[in-house]
């Protein structure tokens, strides 16, 4: 016994200095690398400098298509809503192993009675110990459903494979996205308002208006971005549309698109028109290296003046596409997302600079595409 | 109108559609295409005794019984034959319920008899019943319904349910459950629809759907028509024309038969036989053929037996099909019930068929100037050579043989305008290998006299009828002409059948999209030495991946 503990002591304080060192060493040798999803149980790790995809790895008891995706702060797993939107899985990027799963409804347990889905809001704690997923439960009584008030189920990630939740956290209907501040103080909740929830309770510590704000001859504003891509930036960023009540609405300047934007490091949230609107926008991207410059997709790639509230530039897609990521140099856009490729462009032109093909051309599908750092 | 969605990934946006029935895209249930309640209903046996039996052995442990002895949810709603064959499937889809075809039969049966809607109550809303394409509701004038319910539904799906409060604030707690995205959806978000949803709308069901009503109590207790015996019928066929003959009507195990002899407009022959099923005591669902095309029939039983009126239509195409209506033969009354065609132009012949009952008695007139020759009559048919002179006054005519008489007829010199009817029409691509066969659009060119204010398009004018047109296609608007609807979406043909173009993604479009469209359907009449157009709004739309009974 007495010589054992020494030895383990070893191991462990090699072990956190093998880790340092890899840590340490990552900066200068990690590159970006996307992470999005495929039909029916796929998540797939491409890297980005080489277009190519570098690991496909299957979600077990993934149903019929991944859903939102968020990477561990470290980048090693791959958290992504599956199962048909009831269940999340934690997929070990190297390994290819579910290191954590949690199965949301309990209608097949003893008693049970609630099934429950995620719908698309999940963000994990910037420490990677806790894991937010928005809920929408409804309990299935004999003969009728009676629908439940929606919540914020957290997770230890540390619990693995049959994880449940350690925190259930009251919170508004019809969040789409949840995104934690830097610091892991608040949890960003975009839902028909951005609400700054306390990560330890769900209380509502602050509220910025988005389907409330209040302008003069000016509709609410309609927003629906199911995509976290704020990543990159530590900005969260979606379109938002509205119309103008005083002019009529065949007048080409009564429906305004515009772009809301919150930082994540300073919580300063802004909405701001940027164009009469001419095209779809399903999602947008805050560019890293210039704070200012967003992009946008649909079946257009666009680039925009968040400052100055204009369009810059747009180019047609060949495609639609519903997701769009930046790299961490600010180079280049990815559009992904609906069908099985990935297109590069570069934020300078918006020319068409490189492709990425998933074999045997599944859909992403509503998949979230993510950059993570490796 | 907002942005053009362009969408080649598979999402089918359609908010500008909304409004048009049928053009919405609603739900994710899939319904088999075989899944209609008149396939082969004819084996329903059993009745009462058997329904309630099945009831309790197959529903009665998630549905329990209440205080008063009723089962829950399954006693406190009425709906009609294809509103309970729409719960069935849910139950056999979603809960596991084992039923046999025939068990389901019996309990559509049961259930329609039983809980099923009063004549009166499903009156406004047999266009959804009968599968009519191309029908423009009516918006709901209570409270939020038509944006809470009939953005998504028909007003008739909505319409043709009857429930307490209670029952539909369970039928809200299912729409939810079921569909958790409800709420951020295009056309659920822009309002709190669950908070809506689940306090004022039941209240708002409950009191003007309500589960019990006079109607439905006197309809309970009401003598229910045999309807066996023989029948003039006369109908017509968007695209194809006017028909008409008789049918014999004889009673079948759990329903009757039906043989058809009719005659088209030109006086072809149409045979057509079937068998059918009366739910409700009115409810007249059958399947047959017509003219060697499998076809099924949705019509009412008027309250007395006299009459049935509906529509029937191609089982493998609902769009495509025809009106019925049917006169029982052997009262002392006469009717016309149709006409070949239902106009005359001034200093012309024409070769004309009347339809109906009676017939056979009694002077025809046409009204001044207008000559009739009979050249043959039946108590069910009569074909006479009629001649307009010159002069004869254009405008509206009452037709009439004896005591019997129509108002649709008219006699013109010249067009003052032609409308293409519908004037706002959807079609569906399908095909290309797809599993979803392509959903075809009929348009009519139907000439129009001005009427006495002498202005074409208002109130007063007079219905012609439809003429021979050529037919092309133009983009609907600018969004259209960019994306070459015109040139992708389909094409017309010679008789005004919009047919879509091919489904999935076309790499030779702009964004590789599919072959929606936006178009403007013009018609082109030759009216002597005039030439009059019209034109109407065809939207060529994404597949309907599920199609229920009723939309």
């Amino acid at each position: 016994m007495r010589n054992r503990r020494p030895i383990v002591q070893t191991a462990s304080r090699l072990g956190g200095l093998l880790a340092a060192l890899l840590l340490a060493a990552s900066p200068a040798a990690a590159k970006d690398y996307l992470l999005t999803g495929a039909k029916p149980d796929k998540l797939v790790l491409v890297d980005a400098a080489a277009r190519k995809v570098e690991r496909v790895l299957t979600i077990p008891g993934g149903g019929v298509a991944p859903s939102t995706i968020v990477p561990s702060p470290d980048g090693r797993v791959a958290y992504v809503i599956n199962n048909h939107l009831g269940s999340v899985s934690g997929v070990d990027l190297d390994s290819g192993k579910q290191v954590f799963r949690a199965d949301f409804s309990t209608t097949g347990e003893p008693g049970g009675d609630l099934r429950v889905r995620a719908l698309f809001g999940m963000d994990v704690s910037p420490d990677g110990k806790e894991l937010y997923v928005f809920q929408s439960p409804v309990r299935l009584l004999p003969g009728e459903y009676r629908v439940e008030d929606t919540r914020i189920a957290v997770y230890n990630t540390a619990d693995g494979v049959g994880a449940k939740p350690v925190r259930l956290l009251p919170a508004p209907r019809r969040i789409a996205v949840l995104a934690f501040s830097k610091d892991g103080g608040t949890l960003w909740a975009l839902g028909w308002d951005l609400y700054g929830l306390d990560p330890k309770t769900g209380a509502v510590k602050e509220t910025h208006k988005v389907l409330n704000w209040t302008r003069a001859n000016h509709s609410p504003p309609d927003v629906l971005d199911i995509w976290p891509q704020f990543e990159q930036a530590a900005t969260l960023s979606t379109p938002y549309s509205t119309a103008r009540t005083d002019l009529a609405a065949t007048d080409p300047g009564a429906a305004r698109t515009g772009l809301m934007t919150l930082d994540l490091a300073t919580g300063r949230m802004d909405m701001r028109d940027f164009e009469d609107t001419s095209a779809v926008i399903f999602s947008s991207v805050i560019s890293p290296v210039n704070r200012t410059e967003a992009y946008s997709v649909y079946t257009q790639l666009s680039k925009i003046d968040t400052d100055g509230g204009r369009l810059v530039k747009r180019v047609d897609l060949p495609h639609t596409y519903y997701a769009i990521n930046i790299s961490s140099d600010g180079k280049e856009v990815y559009v992904g997302g609906t069908a099985c490729d990935i297109g590069v462009y570069s934020t300078d032109t918006l020319d068409r600079v490189g492709q990425v093909e998933i074999a045997g051309c599944p859909d992403q599908g509503m998949a979230s595409l993510r950059v993570i750092r490796r | 109108m907002g942005p053009r969605r362009r969408d080649s990934g598979g999402t089918a946006p359609a908010d500008q559609w909304h409004g048009v029935l049928f053009g919405a895209l609603a739900g994710t249930m899939l319904f088999g295409g075989a899944m209609t309640i008149a396939d082969d209903a004819f084996a329903a046996g059993g009745g009462a005794t058997d329904g309630r039996a099945l009831i309790q052995e197959r529903c009665s442990s998630c549905h329990q019984k209440e205080a008063d002895g009723t089962l829950h949810r399954i006693d406190h709603v009425r709906k009609t034959p294809e509103g309970w064959t729409m719960t069935l499937f849910r139950m056999r889809q979603f809960h596991g319920v084992a039923l046999s075809e025939e068990e389901q039969r019996t309990l559509v049966a049961y259930f329609a008899d039983r809980q099923g809607l009063a004549p009166e109550e499903t009156a406004p809303y047999r266009y959804v019943l009968e599968r009519r394409p191309a029908v423009v509701e009516e918006p709901v004038t209570d409270g939020d319904l038509s944006v809470m319910c009939a953005r998504c539904h028909s007003v008739a799906r909505v319409g043709l349910q009857r429930r307490d409060a209670d029952e539909w604030t369970r039928l809200v707690n299912f729409h939810l459950g079921q569909w958790p995205t409800i709420e951020y959806s295009a056309q659920g978000r822009d309002r709190k629809w669950w908070e809506i949803a689940s306090t004022q709308i039941p209240q708002l069901l409950g009191t003007k759907f309500p589960f019990k009503t006079d109607a439905w109590t006197d309809w309970q207790a009401a003598p229910k028509p045999d309807l066996a015996g023989r029948w003039a019928v006369a109908g017509h066929r968007p695209g194809i024309g006017s028909y008409g003959g008789t049918a014999t009507v004889t009673k079948a195990e759990n329903g009757y038969r039906v043989t058809y002899e009719l005659t088209d407009a030109a006086g072809k022959p149409l045979s057509g036989e079937g068998r059918s099923v009366v739910y409700t005591g009115y409810e007249w669902r059958g399947t047959g053929t017509l003219d060697g095309k499998p076809v099924r029939e949705v019509f009412a039983a008027s309250r007395d037996g006299s009459r049935l009126d509906g529509r029937w239509f191609l089982t493998q195409q609902d769009e495509v099909g025809g009106s019925l209506h049917a006169l029982r033969i052997g009262g002392t009354a006469s009717a016309i019930l149709g006409t070949s065609q239902s106009f005359l132009k001034a200093g012309t012949t024409a070769r004309i068929t009347l339809w109906g009952a009676g017939l056979d008695r009694g002077e025809i007139a046409f009204g001044p100037g207008v000559s009739a020759k009979i050249l043959s009559r039946s108590p069910t048919a009569m074909t006479v050579e009629a001649t307009a002179a010159a002069d004869a006054a254009p405008g509206a005519r009452s037709l009439t043989v004896g005591g019997a008489r129509t108002d649709g007829f008219a006699v013109y010199a010249t067009l003052d305008s032609v409308r293409v009817e519908p004037d706002y029409a959807i079609a569906r691509i399908g095909g290309n290998s797809g599993p979803v066969p392509p959903m075809t659009a009929q348009f009519e060119a139907v000439g129009y006299l001005n009427g006495p204010d002498g202005k074409p398009g208002t109130e007063d004018d007079v219905r012609v009828g439809p003429m021979p047109a050529s037919w092309n296609v133009e983009p609907f608007n600018e969004a259209a002409a960019q994306m070459q609807d015109a040139k992708f979406a389909g094409a017309m043909g010679p008789t005004g059948l919009f047919m879509p173009a091919g489904a999935g993604p076309n790499p030779q479009r702009q964004f590789g999209t599919n072959n929606i469209g936006d178009l403007k359907i013009v018609g082109t009449v030759q009216d002597g030495s005039a030439t009059l157009t019209g034109s109407g709004r065809l939207i060529s739309t994404v597949q309907r991946w599920n199609d229920p009974p009723i939309h």
